[in-house]
């Protein structure tokens, strides 16, 4: 998520909430003062007016000419609409007064309700534009053709009515001028302390963007660890035990193995050229796994000649099935065999094909570590691996009967389950659940998303 | 993430929220200023000073209280303290009507409505737009009721729902007009952020292209260049010696130290080194448990604004960032500054508190001697 609104665009995005913030206002003002007028079209009895009943229905339509207006200026606004209600409005307020103020009426002065509601509507017409200068203009003629309207209604009646020093008839209406007040103070408050908080807005949407490239950038980092833990460091650990003299045959092997898929590339860059792929509609990804595979096989060509019947079986289904591309779980299979190990592959493993690549990369990298670390660990020579497929989750099974482990008591330095697993499975949003108990066996269950695409 | 329906100004711009307050403190003046002078304008009417001067003070301690709930100390603002600005100003209603019952000969005059609508208005962006459209309509309700009160002694001559319709109008057009702007304000925000998030998506491919060669130059990578040279060494030779076991232990112990480092630090690490090596302030971090991984999206940046800004300009001249044992089910991350050749205001700090606030971190800003200090608590 992103916080707040950068300051290129906050200024118009306020300067509109607050251009329909005063229609609103306007429209409730003139809504009220029509259901005013109709209530005294119904009751007959109307502020002191002869011929109630009549009076009331020309005020109504009167506020009526100008709602209407304003509605027009809401839904199409632009200047000449805002010039039209501006006149519209002037001559209703004319009108008003002229019919409101004659003699008998209940009201000693101008400054009265009646007149107050469409003024303040007029006020807060809400114009063209949505700079705080151009909303103050309009408002202030709005004020200035309504209260200029009304002194001339009450000049042209009667030229003693108005006074000066506020003791006729003229009063200047407060509450429409404290409504300018409001408007005036509001924008003119909004553009100073816009321009103030500019840099530190500026700061918030950078920090941002900091943030989730750090996300990325730590993202890699552990792509990275894991690379380098699957590869060299147990490489290393054999060279430093296993002393001076003749190199073993398959500790040559298995460094030439893994060289092969490192030296050359980059653990991270990978990743990011599949995306690239992606980008260019080539449509030939060619995941690490896919390498991993294809070195694999350069080797020792994917027979499961070591496997049993059930997983030979499955491995042979899987490449019936699709003509191109390594079999599901095949290098990690290869690797196990290579190490010694019996595997049982048991499920469906062409179900792996239904998950993005780079997730499917994740998942088998995972399942080859299960299957180092039973090689490591267990002291057995065979183990099962079960393919679960689902609707919305896929899962992968690594089970042995070796020597289990405590599992709340793993070191903090056993980088293996962490990293290559773990940390693996759940940068793909997956999940990952280690059964173990000493003497009993380990279990894994791997489980990744169907839906949805790689990191 | 919530809708438009609960989610305020506030919230999703807190910068905006932030520079909102003083507004709320014009709004509380002045609507004690209105009641002071319109009470003293229709002082003829007033039956019961007493309950004229509680109408005044119920007035002014609602807007107090507006002012108060909305500082960024106390973000982010809650229903509850609206619902108790409402209740008070409409007790100052209630006073007024109750001060100039029987003799209310205007009330274009009363200021009871119009301080709840005046209120309303200098809250929303403080407040959601169903908020304020639910308190503006429950506050017209009352004084329509009051208005209805008020036809009898009134001297125009008009149906008692006129009293009622412009009592409530005085209250629902400001709190339509509340509504409206919250409304749009964070409709309009949420739009935006939609659309770059939508954006930085679709460029997120190229973002990690660009991130994943730089990261070649990391510690681990640094080290592979070491490892991966030694084991090609070793793959073609036709013997160990004591020195390649040798040199395979030294690669082994700094690559699982590497490795350990790798897995346990943070982005806060990452942040940390970037913003010791690009602006030359030292800036540690105490993070055993990786806590700061546990930190939502926008908490994070949060914290990184504030974590840039005080290196920015050398305000700090170091930053210590500490986690503390979750405890109670609350976590604490505690960032101390030295100050360094920079203005390090405490007033400006407040601005990024506030900002935490909205994002779930409750912010708290002290100083220890010549340091500044900011603790953070949100729930673990």
């Amino acid at each position: 998520m992103t916080l707040g609104l950068p300051e290129h665009l906050a200024g118009a995005s306020l300067g509109r909430a607050l251009t329909r913030a005063g229609h609103s206002a306007a429209a409730v003002c003139l809504l009220a003062a029509m259901a005013i007028a109709a209530a005294s079209v119904v009751d007959g009895r109307a502020w002191g007016l002869p011929e109630p009943r009549a009076s009331a229905m020309l005020v109504l339509l009167l506020l009526a000419a100008q709602a209407a207006a304003q509605a027009a200026l809401m839904r199409w606004p632009n200047v000449t609409l805002t010039v039209v209600t501006l006149v519209v409005g002037g001559g209703v307020a004319f009108a008003l007064t002229e019919l409101i103020m004659q003699p008998g009426s209940d009201f000693e002065s101008t400054n009265n309700a009646m007149l107050a509601l469409p003024r303040v509507a007029l006020v807060l017409l809400g114009g063209a534009g949505f700079g705080s200068r151009i909303a103050i203009t309009w408002a202030a003629l709005g004020w200035g053709i309504g209260e200029a309207a009304t002194l001339l209604a009450v000049a042209l009646n009667d030229a003693a009515a108005v006074d000066w020093s506020g003791a006729g008839v003229w009063v200047p209406n407060v509450t429409a001028a404290a409504a300018l007040v409001i408007m005036t103070i509001v924008r003119t408050f909004d553009g100073i302390s816009r321009r103030s908080a500019a840099r530190q807005e500026a700061g918030l949407y950078r920090a941002t963007q900091q943030t989730r490239e750090l996300a990325i950038r730590h993202d890699y980092e552990l792509r990275a660890i894991a690379r380098l833990h699957d590869t060299a460091l147990s490489h290393l650990i054999a060279v430093a035990t296993a002393g001076s003299g003749p190199i073993a045959e398959r500790l040559r092997s298995d460094i030439r193995h893994d060289l092969a898929l490192i030296v050359g590339r980059d653990w991270a860059i990978d990743h990011a050229d599949h995306e690239a792929d992606d980008e260019v509609g080539q449509g030939t990804r060619r995941p690490a796994s896919s390498a991993r595979a294809d070195a694999a096989r350069g080797r020792s060509p994917l027979a499961a000649s070591t496997l049993t019947a059930t997983a030979a079986d499955a491995a042979g289904t899987v490449d019936a099935e699709a003509d191109t591309g390594p079999a599901p779980l095949a290098d990690a299979i290869d690797v196990a065999r290579h190490a010694g190990l019996e595997v049982h592959l048991s499920g469906d493993p062409s179900a792996l094909r239904r998950i993005d690549p780079a997730r499917r990369e994740a998942l088998e990298a995972a399942v080859a570590q299960c299957l180092m670390n039973v090689v490591r660990h267990a002291g057995v020579d065979e183990v099962e691996v079960a393919v679960g497929p689902g609707d919305s989750e896929l899962t992968v099974a690594v089970v042995d009967g070796g020597a289990g482990f405590d599992v709340a008591g793993v070191p903090p330095d056993r980088i293996g389950l962490r990293t290559s697993i773990r940390g693996r499975i759940e940068q793909e949003g997956g999940t990952v659940q280690v059964w173990s108990r000493p003497g009993v066996g380990t279990t894994v269950l791997l489980s990744v998303p169907v839906e949805g695409v790689g990191r | 993430m919530r809708g438009t329906i609960r989610m305020t100004q506030q919230e999703v711009d807190p910068l905006g929220g932030i520079a909102a307050v003083p507004l709320v403190g014009a709004g509380a003046i002045g609507t004690t200023t209105m009641a002071i002078a319109l009470t003293w304008w229709h002082r003829e009417e007033i039956n019961s000073p007493a309950a004229a001067i509680l109408a005044i003070a119920l007035v002014a301690v609602a807007g107090l209280v507006a002012w108060v709930s909305a500082l960024p100390a106390r973000a982010p603002f809650t229903l509850e303290r609206l619902g108790l600005v409402v209740l008070l100003a409409l007790g100052g209603a209630v006073a007024e009507y109750v001060s100039t019952i029987g003799r209310d000969r205007y009330l274009y005059d009363d200021f009871g409505p119009l301080s709840v609508g005046l209120l309303l208005l200098a809250l929303a962006p403080f407040c959601s737009w169903v908020a304020l459209l639910v308190a503006g309509t429950l506050g017209a309700v009352v004084v329509a009721i009051l208005g209805l009160g008020s036809a009898g002694p009134a001297v125009t001559a008009a149906p008692a729902l006129s009293f009622a319709l412009l009592n409530a109008v005085a209250v629902f057009a400001p709190a339509a007009a509340a509504a409206a702007y919250s409304a749009s304000v964070v409709s309009e925000t949420l739009a935006w952020q939609r659309r770059t998030n939508a954006v930085a998506l679709e460029n997120e491919a190229a973002l990690r292209t660009g991130i994943a060669r730089s990261v070649q130059q990391g510690r681990v990578s640094v080290l592979s260049r070491e490892v991966l040279p030694f084991l090609a060494q070793v793959m073609t030779a036709d013997r160990i010696s004591v020195a390649d076991a040798d040199r395979a232990r030294e690669l082994a112990d700094a690559l699982r130290r590497a490795l350990r480092a790798g897995i346990e630090s943070t982005w806060l690490d990452e942040l940390a080194s970037s913003t010791t090596a690009m602006r030359g302030v030292p800036v540690t971090v105490h993070d055993e448990a990786a806590a700061a991984a546990r930190l939502r999206v926008e908490q994070r940046a949060a914290i990184t604004a504030l974590i840039v800004w005080l290196a920015d300009e050398r305000r700090a001249a170091a930053i210590t960032i500490a986690f503390a044992t979750p405890t109670k089910g609350e976590s604490r991350i505690t960032v101390t500054a030295r100050p360094g050749a920079g203005a390090l205001g405490r007033r400006d700090i407040d601005r990024f508190v506030a900002v935490a606030r909205a994002v779930g971190l409750r912010g708290e800003v002290s100083s220890t001697g010549e340091n500044i200090r900011v603790e953070f608590r949100h729930d673990a």
